[in-house]
């Protein structure tokens, strides 16, 4: 009985040992992993807006202005009601480095801020998942988000930036 | 060659999931006894997580994304600090910083409130019949906004005069700004610039070919008849106060900041005597942090009402500031050089001295919300003073 006992301790020890020397293993792939993504060069990030925005194109200037509340209207005086994945989603890494020119830090005391100096009423909503950013795309008028550019449904209007689409060669949210 | 390192990396990238998976079946059985009695969220649960709002569903909430009116938004500021200096130039050892509190409430899609009130710790506290308050309140800012587009708002309440760009940026938000103090020229209850103004603003911005103009323009009591504070409880005079705001904000220069403003009003000296106040002022700022860079100007001349008696003063800063990069990054080392000129025969500027100015210090930021500031003032207020030099900490954060 005893030496059944002190084998299983030994077996459910050998386990552990395997499992952490196949964890420290797995720590040290996710470099050659992002190292494939970058081959495909997919990971192109979308500006998906409601449909009935009036516009199909703004250039990157614009849409600093927008993420960073300086504009806060359509065209059509619509208020622009601004949609970002949460902190560590690839879509708002994109927005922040491309668009903002901001560490996430910045970002969060810009915003801060912003609604402190009375520019802005709201701060950016957050959305924790790209169908959630599609789906309420499509349903909040004036709405504008970011999604990965394989994710996002055909029934969604994409905006082009300086002219290009996710894909296009030269396109800059990626 | 490009196809034979992808499918190498894919390959790669397979063999990590079977790792990790292999590795996650030998731990479950040690993972689910550590879990032990812990109770699995439910499905609703866990939907209302991952919908972000960190609250079980509830059928009188809005749908997520959608604004219900009025939204209230609560936040604050706050800072503690320590002090070595010559008690003429202010409080020594530690003391309270102001508690501020901070409302924006979005009470439709195009009509917005805003409030800023301050406690402030009274040196007088406890003396006096009644007894002195710990605290002085302050109402600092009360706006309603009306937006119609991004060119035309309409906005009534008491503001931070919008003739100085630190005055506008910061606020009373200690943890905002780099620096601990504020220059000397835009000082709260300080007599060089008006800090506040009670009126109506119109305010707008203009795309102009990318760079992106901004306008404001109001109307208000101006200056009261202490001259550091505003005319909240009316005007003390028939004439209102002016002032016209104008900044660009131009896309290829990301980060630059420049414009010029205008304020006009008729001010009383102590004496009663009353003079028409023009201020002319100019700022430029780079508000990137690498590296950040603020100056502004600013020119106030009093002229007598049916008189000649006139007087011009001078006021100007420069701040330089950079966050070190890579593991530094939570430094941010700075420097502001100031200067005021004031006019000794002014009698609206009575008893103000003149200034030279240096600021050396550090910000050292503890969290994403909260930073410690070490700086050394050096300050002469004029040829026959002694040097006035001082040491100053500051926790400051949000919340």
């Amino acid at each position: 009985m005893g030496r059944a006992g002190s084998s299983t301790t030994h077996a459910t020890a050998h386990r552990l040992l395997l499992a952490v020397c196949l964890v420290v293993l797995g720590m040290t792939a996710p470099v050659t992993l992002q190292g494939a993504q970058g081959a495909q060069g997919s990971n192109d990030v979308a500006v998906v807006v409601h449909p009935s925005i009036p516009i199909d194109n703004l250039s990157l200037g614009e849409l600093r202005r927008l993420v960073l509340g300086d504009r806060g209207f359509w065209p059509a005086s619509v208020r622009v009601s601004l949609m970002l994945r949460a902190p560590v989603a690839h879509e708002r890494d994109v927005i922040l480095r491309v668009v903002c020119q901001m560490t996430e830090a910045q970002f969060r005391q810009h915003w801060i801020a912003k609604v402190f100096r009375a520019d802005a009423a709201v701060a950016p909503k957050i959305v924790y998942s790209s169908e959630m950013s599609v789906d309420m795309a499509a349903q909040i008028p004036g709405a504008i988000t970011f999604v990965d550019a394989s994710r996002v449904g055909k029934n969604s209007k994409v905006l082009k930036i300086d002219g290009l689409l996710p894909g296009d060669k030269g396109y800059v949210l990626r | 060659m490009g196809h034979s390192l992808m499918t190498k990396s894919l390959v790669d990238a397979a063999g990590v999931r079977v790792t990790l998976a292999l590795a996650a079946w030998l731990m479950s059985p040690h993972l689910a006894a550590a879990q032990g009695a812990m109770a699995r969220p439910s499905p609703p649960a866990a939907a209302a997580a991952q919908a972000g709002q960190g609250q079980p569903a509830d059928h009188d909430q809005p749908p997520l994304g959608v604004t219900e009116y009025p939204s209230l938004h609560l936040s604050g500021f706050a800072d503690i600090d320590f002090a070595d200096q010559p008690k003429a130039e202010g409080p020594r050892g530690f003391s309270e910083g102001q508690f501020v509190l901070h409302v924006a409430s979005a009470l439709s899609p195009r009509a917005n409130f805003f409030g800023e009130l301050s406690f402030t710790p009274r040196a007088d506290a406890g003396t006096g019949s009644p007894p002195a308050t710990g605290f002085n309140a302050e109402v600092e800012r009360l706006i309603i906004r009306f937006d119609q587009s991004d060119r035309f708002k309409v906005s009534f309440g008491r503001y931070h005069t919008p003739v100085n760009w630190w005055n506008t940026a910061f606020h009373h938000g200690q943890w905002l700004q780099t620096t601990i103090s504020r220059p000397e020229m835009i000082q709260f209850g300080g007599r060089f610039i008006p800090v506040h103004f009670v009126g109506g603003l119109v305010e707008g911005s203009l795309p102009a070919g990318g760079l992106n103009v901004n306008y404001q323009a109001g109307i208000g009591n101006g200056r009261g008849n202490v001259i550091s504070r505003a005319g909240d409880a009316g005007d003390n005079n028939a004439r209102p106060a002016w002032v016209l705001n104008l900044f660009a904000k131009p896309d290829a220069l990301f980060g630059l900041q420049v414009g010029g403003s205008v304020y006009l009003d008729r001010v009383a000296a102590a004496s009663g005597v009353e003079f028409n106040e023009r201020i002319t002022a100019a700022h430029v700022v780079w508000q990137r942090e690498d590296p950040e860079v603020i100056a502004e100007i600013a020119h106030v001349h009093h002229e007598q009402v049916n008189a000649t008696l006139s007087g011009s003063s001078l006021a100007y800063y420069l701040q330089a500031a950079y966050r070190l990069p890579g593991l530094g990054r939570t430094w941010k080392p700075y420097y502001r050089f100031e200067h005021l000129d004031i006019d000794a025969g002014d009698p609206v500027f009575a008893g103000i001295p003149n200034l030279d100015g240096t600021t050396i210090g550090v910000r050292y930021d503890i969290s994403m919300y909260a930073a410690i500031k070490a700086e050394a003032r050096l300050r002469r207020r004029g040829d026959d003073r002694p040097r006035a030099n001082g040491g100053f900490l500051q926790i400051a954060f949000t919340f």
